[in-house]
């Protein structure tokens, strides 16, 4: 079991910029963040804000142009492609808004792939029970291309339960969707989550989905404000904690997690 | 967690089974299967056929000489050489070998005459059957006086059968038996006709040798070897250039290295489809990296590393290579087995065992198509970033120069240099290759962008069509280039066949000689113009001719070019006769034919000089310009020929220059009667005969059997044969540049599917109608496949103007009905392909085609 009050994630003076032709542009600027264990957080602002580039560098696919990045204690910052994969493999899990499946599998086969990569044991079986938990349980062997978009992103989080993560990142995961099924692929991640007590940072630009995660905070061009909500806007998973254990980490994330703003 | 470690060690490998199964039901892998099935079979089955051929004629066979030693010559011995022989206890054999007509009733052919004494051969095996339903031959030795063995396909052709009598010269022969090995069979690329075995007893009866008859004496000697070593060092310095004196390898060699040429040859000729094969796996391969960069970047988000995603890729590569090379090496194991017993009558190659050489050649070729062209795409596929799941596959263009096109110019360097074994040549190919296509690219181009013009004006689908075409114009080029290539070889064999020879035949005037007889005896020669004169037959006279050999130009002996090249092998083939001067002015190598004549004949001209008035006592020379000029002589230059074993020494008084092309009886050296008349001879002549005189003429030469009379027709049908032979070869080579540019066609189509798509479904919820999308897919290859048709027939003219202009020696025609076949073949051949490749893109309906691209 986890111990709510350890941090998992933490950012210390991150900062992104980019080559465009002769002009250096920043992406990112100077920013901390600090994550908890079991945490939800989700990071909202509008497109083009820089949510994308402040998640792939947190999950370790892109490195911060200064800044450290600790991901589980692990200084990603530090690490090249191959070490930060191995990061990847045994703590990270994601679910994208493209979906990004790999079309020559089936279902079944893409959800399996990271337990496999993770070396964990009964991928096939731990495959088959969470395509029935996020209802599939019929269509294991169907291709991406035979599956709707609700229902590939349904696929997609199988995928990213499988390996049991203990941090999982999603990239407006809704945003290629209608909202019914939006709405319904929101209950299901929230769901899992909450059963596998996994740590969830969540990119949108959608404020009632922000709104089901225990803590928001806002990216506007490039600067992070942290933005959480009164208590009584009640996470869905709050059932889940104590409320000890929620004002405790309250108080904690209130004292740690100051956002830097950058002149 | 034993078992966990027992799943990750085999883990990758069922990862990577699972993309492979799933990815066979894709395009990309089974083009380049058939790529490098195709390359590898083609030159599996070529190296290893012409190995057996090879082995079955030259390694298998013990002896290809029926002696230890043969001494070749074109008159009699000297008898001191058979005495020296014989006291050296050496065995002798005599064979003569001459061309000449047989008769058997109406009929008659054309033959190879093998005059031998009673025990003929001294080594190998002569193996006849004496009746046609014995199933094994026997062994034999020359015929019995007054009987004859013959190959099988002489009966048929003179409709005789063993027993019947046949007449060789005048003498009545009659067929003992059919021969079915020959040990010192000639392996003459097109000889005239089957051979007959006579008994040497019988030449006299024949009366075929004559004074002057071009006659081949062969002497065979058999031995200790150590006394051949001693006779071999008492006459080696005994031999002029006239007289060769070799063993069985020698003759072998001389034998590989032919084959070894023409091995040479087909192997480039078919490296024109092992390189668009070579480009259907680039295509192919370039086309599945990118298709698969969206799996590596996922594999490597969900935390794979590069060595995992590289034994997954390495895994497919290597089972890809494995399976289609084996496939290949099946597949060109049939093809050989094929071309085994296409010539199974000829030569019999289920003894001849293969070599390791034409696996090797084989695999190497597959293996460099499976790597070189497959290298850069998977390796930048392994490298795919991560980074890609976020921010998107973007269709990378490589840049068309770079460091990326290293390995396949290296690979079709080494492939060239496999096959040539000759450095420069391989870079001149590979250069010449590269400028060619280069040229062909940039033609293509123009007239691509010309055709976007035209089809503003043509009508919508055409529109579309030329449009596209000129958008993809750069991925076109490539087939493009290919089908120019098929569809000119495909033009050029055929106006080869049907129209070059007609066209060259139809340029000769009426009386132009069709018939030409040979070894005419000096007895016979008022009879028989006495017989043109009555008949109003059209010829020149009688020309008699003497072989002789320019010895010495200016009291400086000659050496040939061929004696040049065996001195520089002369380690490797001591025992030929080596040439006892090692050092000389330039000569002709050869026996020329020498005639005399009073008059300077038609179609002769002099340059230089002035012809001789008849009955001039001092001797001289007439030279024809080209061979003066090759071998640098002037005028008033004193040439000295043998003659047998006279020699005489005269000056060159003229310089003429002769029409080749009139087919008149041409002679290189014509000298004035006091030089030649002395010497016994026979003569030559050419007579234009008439349709209705045709059967007279006939009838009235059998009454000279010792006469050949060879019909201008026949020597023309053979030159069709010879025509025929080099269009099978070309066939094949077209066959394999076609299936090996449909790939690279279909690899093309593939690789602009999700394009197309994409276009298509633009345009229907545009609200286009389906005939005019089907249009739009079906010009765009049509106008490809006549774009090509139309380079080709240009590419044709210029290729039958260089055969026109250099080896007919004819004026140059333009064949525009060809174009048409050029353009039409092209048109609908590339328009077929493309349909076929585009066949599941036009039958999507328009929801799923919206849905899928949408
Ligand atoms: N590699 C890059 N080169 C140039 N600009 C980039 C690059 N990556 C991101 N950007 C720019 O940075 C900004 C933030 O992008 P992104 O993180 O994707 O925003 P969001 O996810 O919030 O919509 C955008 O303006 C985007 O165009
Ligand atoms: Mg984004």
């Amino acid at each position: 079991m986890h111990v709510n009050s350890e941090s998992i994630l933490t950012v210390k003076n991150l900062t992104k910029l980019v080559q465009v032709e002769d002009k250096s542009l920043t992406i990112l600027q100077p920013l901390d963040l600090n994550v908890v264990e079991g945490e939800t957080l989700a990071i909202v602002g509008s497109s083009g804000s820089g949510k994308t580039t402040l998640l792939s560098i947190l999950a370790g696919l892109d490195l911060p142009s200064s800044g450290q990045v600790y991901l589980k204690n692990q200084p990603l910052h530090q690490f090249n492609e191959e070490l930060r994969s191995q990061v990847r493999a045994q703590h990270v899990g994601f679910i994208f808004q493209q979906f990004l499946l790999i079309n020559s599998l089936t279902a079944l086969e893409n959800v399996m792939l990271p337990a496999e990569l993770a070396n964990l044991p009964d991928a096939q079986a731990r495959g088959e029970a969470l395509l029935s938990q996020v209802g599939l349980a019929d269509r294991l062997d169907h291709f991406p291309s035979q599956l709707s978009g609700g229902e590939q992103q349904r696929v997609a989080i199988a995928r990213a339960f499988i390996a049991k993560p203990d941090i999982l990142f999603a990239d407006e995961p809704t945003g290629n969707l209608d909202s019914k099924t939006g709405q319904h692929i929101t209950d299901l991640i929230f769901d899992l989550n909450a059963r596998e007590g996994t740590t969830l940072v969540l990119v949108t630009h959608d404020s009632k989905l922000a709104a089901r995660c225990q803590r928001q905070v806002e990216m506007d061009s490039g600067v992070l404000t942290e933005t959480t909500k009164v208590d009584d806007n009640t996470p869905l998973n709050q059932e889940e904690f104590t409320s000890n254990q929620a004002t405790d980490k309250k108080n904690k994330l209130d004292a740690n997690h100051k956002v830097t703003q950058a002149g | 967690m034993n078992n966990g470690k027992i799943t990750a060690s085999s883990m990758w490998f069922r990862q990577s089974m699972r993309l492979l199964h799933h990815e066979l039901r894709r395009g990309e892998l089974t083009i380049i299967f058939f790529a490098i099935v195709l390359a590898v079979a083609t030159v599996f089955s070529l190296t290893g056929f012409s190995g057996q051929i090879k082995h079955a004629i030259v390694a298998n066979s013990t002896n290809t000489i029926g002696a230890d030693r043969v001494l070749r010559m074109s008159a009699e011995v000297e008898p001191s050489y058979l005495v020296k022989s014989q006291a050296l206890n050496l065995v002798t054999a005599r064979k003569i070998e001459t061309e000449s007509m047989v008769f058997a009733g109406e009929n008659m052919l054309l033959t190879e005459l093998d005059a031998v004494s009673d025990n003929y051969p001294l080594r190998g095996e002569l193996r006849v059957k004496t009746s046609l339903a014995q199933a094994e031959s026997v062994i034999a030795n020359a015929p019995a006086p007054g009987s004859v063995w013959v190959e099988p396909s002489l009966l048929s052709r003179l409709a005789v059968n063993i027993g019947d009598v046949i007449e060789v010269g005048v003498a009545p022969l009659t067929i003992a038996g059919v021969v079915t090995d020959i040990p010192d069979r000639s392996y003459r690329a097109f000889i005239a006709g089957p051979t007959i075995i006579l008994n040497i007893a019988d030449m006299a009866t024949t009366e075929l040798i004559q004074p002057g008859s071009r006659l081949t004496y062969k002497y065979l000697f058999a031995g200790e070897s150590e006394a051949i070593a001693t006779f071999e060092d008492w006459l080696k310095p005994k031999l002029n250039d006239a007289q060769r004196w070799y063993d069985a390898k020698a003759a072998q060699n001389r034998l590989s290295r032919v084959l070894d040429t023409s091995e040479k040859f087909l192997s480039l000729a078919s490296m024109l489809g092992i390189v668009l094969a070579a480009v259907a796996v680039a295509v192919a391969s370039r086309r599945y990296g990118q298709r698969h960069q969206a799996t590596v970047a996922i594999f490597k988000a969900l935390g794979a590393s590069i060595r995992h995603v590289k034994k997954l890729y390495c895994l497919h590569w290597a089972l890809l290579s494995c399976l289609s090379i084996a496939t290949g090496l099946v597949l060109g194991y049939g093809l050989m087995l094929l071309g085994a017993n296409a010539i199974a009558s000829y030569l019999s190659l289920a003894e001849a065992p293969l070599t390791m050489k034409p696996f090797l050649t084989a695999i190497i070729t597959g293996l460099l198509c499976a790597i070189a062209f497959a290298i850069h795409p998977i390796m930048s596929l392994v490298q795919s970033s991560p980074l890609k799941v976020i921010r998107g596959f973007s269709q990378e263009k490589t840049a068309r120069f770079g460091w990326h096109q290293l390995p396949p110019l290296l690979a079709l360097f080494l492939l060239l240099f496999m096959f040539s074994q000759d450095l420069v040549m391989s870079m001149a190919l590979l250069l010449g290759g590269i400028l060619v296509s280069f040229l062909l690219l940039l033609f293509g181009r123009g007239l691509m962008s010309a055709g976007r013009g035209v089809g503003t004006k043509a009508g919508k689908s055409w529109h579309l069509a030329l449009a596209n075409l000129k958008r993809r114009a750069s991925e076109n080029s490539v087939q493009l280039v290919s089908f120019t290539i098929a569809i000119k070889l495909l033009l050029l064999i055929t106006v080869m066949k049907s129209s070059i020879l007609a066209e060259w035949q139809q340029q000769f005037p009426d009386d132009t000689p069709n018939h030409y007889l040979i070894n005419i005896s000096q007895a016979q020669i008022p009879e028989l113009q006495q017989f043109t004169e009555e008949n109003q037959i059209a010829n020149q006279g009688f020309y008699y001719i003497y072989r002789a050999r320019l010895s010495a130009i200016n009291g400086e002996k000659t050496i040939s070019a061929e004696d040049v090249a065996s001195q520089a092998n002369s380690s490797e083939q001591g025992s030929e006769q080596s040439n006892e001067q090692s050092q000389g002015r330039r000569g002709v190598g050869r026996e020329l034919g020498l005639t005399w004549r009073n008059e300077l004949p038609i179609e002769n001209k002099i340059i230089a000089g002035q012809w001789w008035q008849e009955g001039d006592q001092q001797g001289q020379v007439s030279i024809e310009q080209n061979m003066a000029e090759r071998l640098d002589i002037k005028l008033g230059d004193e040439l000295t020929f043998r003659l047998g074993s006279d020699e005489f020494t005269v000056p060159v008084t003229s310089i003429r220059q002769v029409n080749w092309q009139s087919r008149q009886l041409n002679f290189i050296m014509i000298f004035n009667q006091s030089v030649l008349e002395k010497f016994p001879t026979t003569a030559i002549s050419a007579w234009s005969v008439s349709t209705q005189d045709r059967d007279k003429v006939y009838r009235f030469m059998a009454n000279f059997p010792t006469i050949t009379l060879m019909d201008f027709a026949a020597i023309m049908a053979q030159l069709n044969q010879i025509i025929g032979q080099v269009s099978v070869a070309i066939s094949l080579i077209l066959i394999l540049v076609v299936v090996a540019g449909s790939l690279v066609l279909i690899a093309q189509v593939q690789a602009s599917m999700e394009e197309r798509e994409r276009e298509l479904a633009i345009l229907r919820t545009l609200g286009a109608r389906g005939k005019l999308l089907r249009n739009s897919v079906l010009f765009e290859f049509v106008a490809l496949g006549a774009i090509a048709g139309l380079m080709a027939s240009m590419g044709m003219e210029i290729g039958v103007y260089i055969l026109q202009s250099q080896v007919f020696n004819m004026t140059g025609s333009f064949h525009f009905q060809y174009w048409f076949v050029g353009i039409g073949a092209g048109a609908a051949f590339v328009g077929f392909i493309g349909m076929l490749s585009c066949w599941r893109l036009l039958n999507l309906s328009s929801v799923t085609l919206i849905r899928r691209t949408m």
